[in-house]
């Protein structure tokens, strides 16, 4: 049993700062992933719960016990990296058992550990050949299966996907979810690609320059975005955010008026948020003219153009619609976000 | 936790919170650091500051002014400086491109190459010691048999024979510095080449545009450090010449020595502190361009 | 340019590199297996090559000879216990700059490298005279210390180079995975360091091997000293079987090309390292 509390954290290097207050509680067993842009601080917030940077401020606990002091050995954590981290002068199954063997348990034990480990990650076949002689993919489950070995309180993911091609991450991503299904160990994973925060997580922890933007399940950041950053950071292809003016229960934005359901003050300047499904194509409405055709087969992306700006449109099934033809747009009042001009905030 | 029975180890031993200040980590880190500190404290630092303590008599230094072999062994030594050492490196420069391009028997050359500089220079100074006497040496048969006339007086002229020491210098020393040249030519990438040649540079235009900015640190770093070094040329010297004919070869490293055998300690401490003033503004550009940053980790 | 004239260029190269290389060598080949007179011939190719010249050296039949066993021991004595003790404080001292971090190891490095910068002629008098105030004058162990003094900075500086190319994850996962710094040291650096502990073996047993002046200034009995410093003996008189020295000569020559040629692929790689810096 091991849930994982951070207690406003704070994290600087020399004179710079770079994360301001970050408190979160992660619950026993679940799945919490860590996305936000190069920067802001996701990285060193999972190395200061490995134990591998130090802790400016703030409290770190695990299972209700505080470990600031305690050196990485002694928390009980698992780490996959980035780049794998394997012992390249060791076989797979030295790599795996390598942390039992740094405690001398028997070669029993470890032996029976690294098969149980291998057979849930398909290495069997692996198991006395070198690193260098395997693909990426085989060297992160490894990597996966060195972590799983530990038994631990907490995985620890770092940006595991990230060295991988398009094709194998979707593959990977399956697999992570599907091991933490079946182990159910507490997991906290990092990574720049939302695709696999939404996929992957239980919930989610936006960052942004050393702050948590919003923290929450994938849905509730894609359905209810706190703030303009979550906005155009969770879903994909990113929503659409215009400058406009509330007047009148509705919004002025590009030469047009877009229906919305939440209020604001009268003249007030905003920025209303749509996502690109949500730009239904009508029989009448907000004209739209196309610029770019997308054809995807399930899907068609189109770039079109209302009142001198350029929005991406999503819409399902194939489309006869030609670039430089006039479409109409009836976007919902209740698919419509509203943030405040100035502060980014949901209105 | 984990929902597979896996076989359970022995619990782990009881976590012992760290005790404040050092860590392990750096407890090692002294440990295993203070064998060398060890080594340079007794063996570098009390020597040279001792070295210097002998050598702060101004006694020893107007003798030193004062002796014939001093000025001329200056002379020699500079000389041997300049001229051996840009020598050296330009040959080495040269040497480094030769040994690049791809043939077997280039590749079996450069292993043979490194010989004068692998082997100890006792058999091989001494070997061409015996090349160039004038009597029997095989030099001058050579030339005798090719226009029956004598050979010079190799080691017995006193300018042949610095030259000769210069030439055994390189001999030995040529192959390290082609060596690191080398090495820093295959570190240019062959893309660079690849569109020069594209763009229709010639073999000369490819060195001066290429391969020469890429070297030219190196090669001044390079030719720095080769003059500390050959400032400290005892073996090529002293093996071929002994210093003489008459003291007349000597350089600053085989004069300390000269010192040491007529047991004039200090005087022997006093050349080698008249070279300082060379040498230490040498060290220390060479340490600023090679030393440790500690920001850069 | 055609393929023959590029190719000729490349010889016209080569051969003289070749002849300039190995001339000195053959002469020592050459005087080694003549008899006395045809050696001071100048020939070429003596008329009757002989190996009688080894057999003085081996049965130690000459004045100069007679400790020859005696001080090709002391020589292989002296560079292996070079070759292992530098070994052991320059892996030590480069584990604790470039991955523990140590506190003062950039003071310690820039020492090294000061130490590495001056010529060790200079430092050969100070030496005399501290070895003479520790009393390990005509001591083994003076020629031995004075040694791993003298390569232990380039040898910390190359292992420091080759150890900081080491990903700094692996020494994370080695902690996460619950290593001291004992166990990181010997269950992951020394095995990734194998090759460059091999070029800076071999380095510091060829220059304990190689060393004539401090051999000389540090050692003068008989009995203690290594080969170079008997081999020096052979000039004190005019006279001397400068054929029987040649062959000695050889003998004392042999290893360390011999085991220059066995470690060549590791030589080039390890010591050139860290003079590239990019």
């Amino acid at each position: 049993m091991a849930s994982v509390s951070f207690s406003g954290i704070e994290k600087s290097f020399g004179r710079t700062r770079v994360l301001h207050g970050i408190s979160l509680d992660i619950a026993d067993g679940e799945f919490t992933v860590l996305v936000g842009p190069s920067g802001c601080g996701k990285s060193t917030l999972l190395r200061m719960l490995a134990g591998l940077e130090d802790i400016s401020g703030g409290t770190i606990a695990i299972d209700g016990r505080v470990v600031n002091d305690l050196e990485s050995k002694d928390r009980d954590v698992a780490m996959v990296f980035q780049s794998y981290a394997l012992y390249p002068h060791m076989t797979v199954r030295d790599n795996m058992g390598f942390s039992l063997r740094l405690r001398n348990e028997g070669a029993g034990i470890i032996g029976a550990r690294v098969a149980q480990a291998a057979k849930i990650l398909d290495l069997e076949p692996y198991l006395a050949r070198y690193p260098r002689e395997l693909s990426g993919g085989q060297r992160q489950r490894v990597a996966m299966g060195r972590a799983i070995v530990r038994d631990p309180k907490v995985f620890l993911f770092d940006e595991p996907l990230s060295n991988l091609d398009a094709k194998l991450r979707v593959a990977m991503r399956a697999e992570i979810k599907a091991l933490h299904q079946r182990l159910k160990t507490t997991t906290v994973y990092v990574t720049h690609d939302q695709v696999e925060a939404m996929t992957m997580a239980d919930r989610i922890a936006v960052m942004n320059e050393g702050r948590i933007e919003q923290l929450g399940e994938p849905l509730q950041l894609y359905d209810r975005p706190a703030n303009l950053f979550v906005a155009q950071f969770i879903g994909s292809p990113a929503m659409n955010v215009f400058d406009g003016v509330f007047r009148g229960g509705a919004v002025e934005a590009l030469g047009a008026r877009w229906p919305c359901s939440a209020r604001a003050a009268e003249g007030q300047a905003l920025k209303y948020g749509i996502r690109p499904e949500h730009l239904k194509i009508a029989a009448s409405g907000i004209p739209a003219q196309v610029v770019v055709v997308e054809p995807m087969g399930a899907e068609t992306e189109f770039v079109v153009s209302i009142g001198g700006a350029r929005l991406t449109l999503l819409a399902g099934g194939r489309s006869a619609a030609k670039p430089g033809e006039t479409l109409f747009v009836a976007p919902q009042a209740a698919d419509a976000h509203l943030f405040d001009a100035a502060s980014g905030t949901r209105v | 936790m984990s929902s597979i029975a896996l076989p359970r180890s022995e619990p782990a031993a009881p976590v012992k919170p760290p005790r404040k200040g050092l860590s392990t980590w750096q407890t090692w880190g002294a440990i295993l650091i203070a064998p060398y500190v060890l080594v340079f404290l007794v063996f570098v630092l009390y020597p040279v500051s001792y070295g210097l303590w002998l050598a702060r008599h101004p006694a020893s230094y107007q003798t030193l002014f004062e002796d014939p072999v001093f000025f001329r062994t200056v002379v020699n030594t500079v000389v041997f400086l300049l001229v051996a050492v840009n020598l050296k490196m330009a040959l080495a420069l040269f040497l480094s491109g030769f040994f690049v391009h791809e043939r077997r028997w280039i590749r079996w050359l450069s292993v043979i190459f490194i010989i004068p500089w692998a082997v100890p220079a006792i058999p091989t100074i001494f070997s061409i010691r015996f090349m160039l006497n004038p009597e029997w040496g095989i030099v001058n048969s050579l030339i005798f048999r090719l226009t029956q006339q004598d050979g010079p007086n190799w080691l017995t002229d006193p300018s042949l024979a610095l030259a000769m020491a210069m030439a055994v210098h390189i001999w030995k020393a040529l192959p390290f510095w082609t060596l690191i040249l080398m090495a820093a030519r295959l570190a240019i990438p062959r893309e660079l080449y690849e569109a020069a040649g594209v763009d229709g540079a010639s073999g000369w235009q490819k060195f001066k545009f290429v391969t020469w900015p890429s070297l030219r640190t190196l090669y001044l770093t390079s030719t720095l450090l080769s003059m500390i070094w050959t400032l400290g040329d005892f073996n090529s010297v002293y093996l071929l010449t002994g210093g003489g004919p008459a003291d007349l070869t000597h350089v600053l490293a085989t004069l300390g020595i000269r010192y040491i055998r007529l047991d004039q300690v200090d005087q022997a401490m006093a050349t080698i502190v008249v070279a300082l003033p060379f040498v230490l503004p040498l060290v220390y550009f060479m340490m600023k361009r090679l030393s440790v940053d500690e920001q850069a980790r | 340019m055609n393929k023959l004239a590029r190719e000729a260029r490349l010889w016209l190269v080569g051969i003289p590199v070749l002849l300039w290389t190995l001339l000195p060598i053959y002469h020592i080949f050459l005087f080694s297996i003549s008899s006395k007179d045809s050696a001071f011939s100048g020939a070429l190719w003596p008329d009757k090559p002989t190996l009688r010249n080894f057999g003085t050296v081996f049965r130690e039949e000459h004045f100069y000879l007679h400790h020859f066993w005696e001080q090709i021991w002391n020589s292989l004595w002296i560079a292996v216990a070079v070759g292992v003790l530098t070994l052991a404080v320059a892996t030590c001292a480069a584990f604790a700059i470039s991955r523990l971090k140590v506190r003062g190891g950039r003071m310690v490095m820039n020492a090294a490298l000061f130490t590495y910068f001056i010529p060790a002629a200079f430092l050969a008098v100070p030496m005399y005279k501290a070895m003479g105030s520790y009393g390990l004058l005509n001591n083994r162990w003076s020629l031995v210390l004075a040694m791993v003094t003298l390569a232990s900075p380039y040898a910390i500086w190359v292992l420091k180079q080759a150890s900081d190319r080491l990903p700094w994850e692996l020494d994370e996962a080695a902690r996460i995975d619950g290593a001291t710094p004992l166990q990181l040291f010997r269950l992951v650096y020394l095995p990734l360091m194998t090759p460059s502990l091999v070029a800076i073996g071999t380095y510091a047993l060829l220059l304990a091997w190689n060393e004539y002046l401090y051999a000389f200034l540090l050692l003068s009995h008989e009995e203690t000293i290594p080969l170079s410093v008997g081999l020096a003996h052979f000039l004190a008189s005019d006279d001397s079987p400068w054929e029987v020295l040649m062959a000695t000569a050889l003998v004392y020559g042999l290893p360390p090309a011999a085991i220059y040629y066995a470690f060549r692929r590791y030589m080039v790689g390890g010591l050139t390292s860290g003079a590239v810096k990019s």
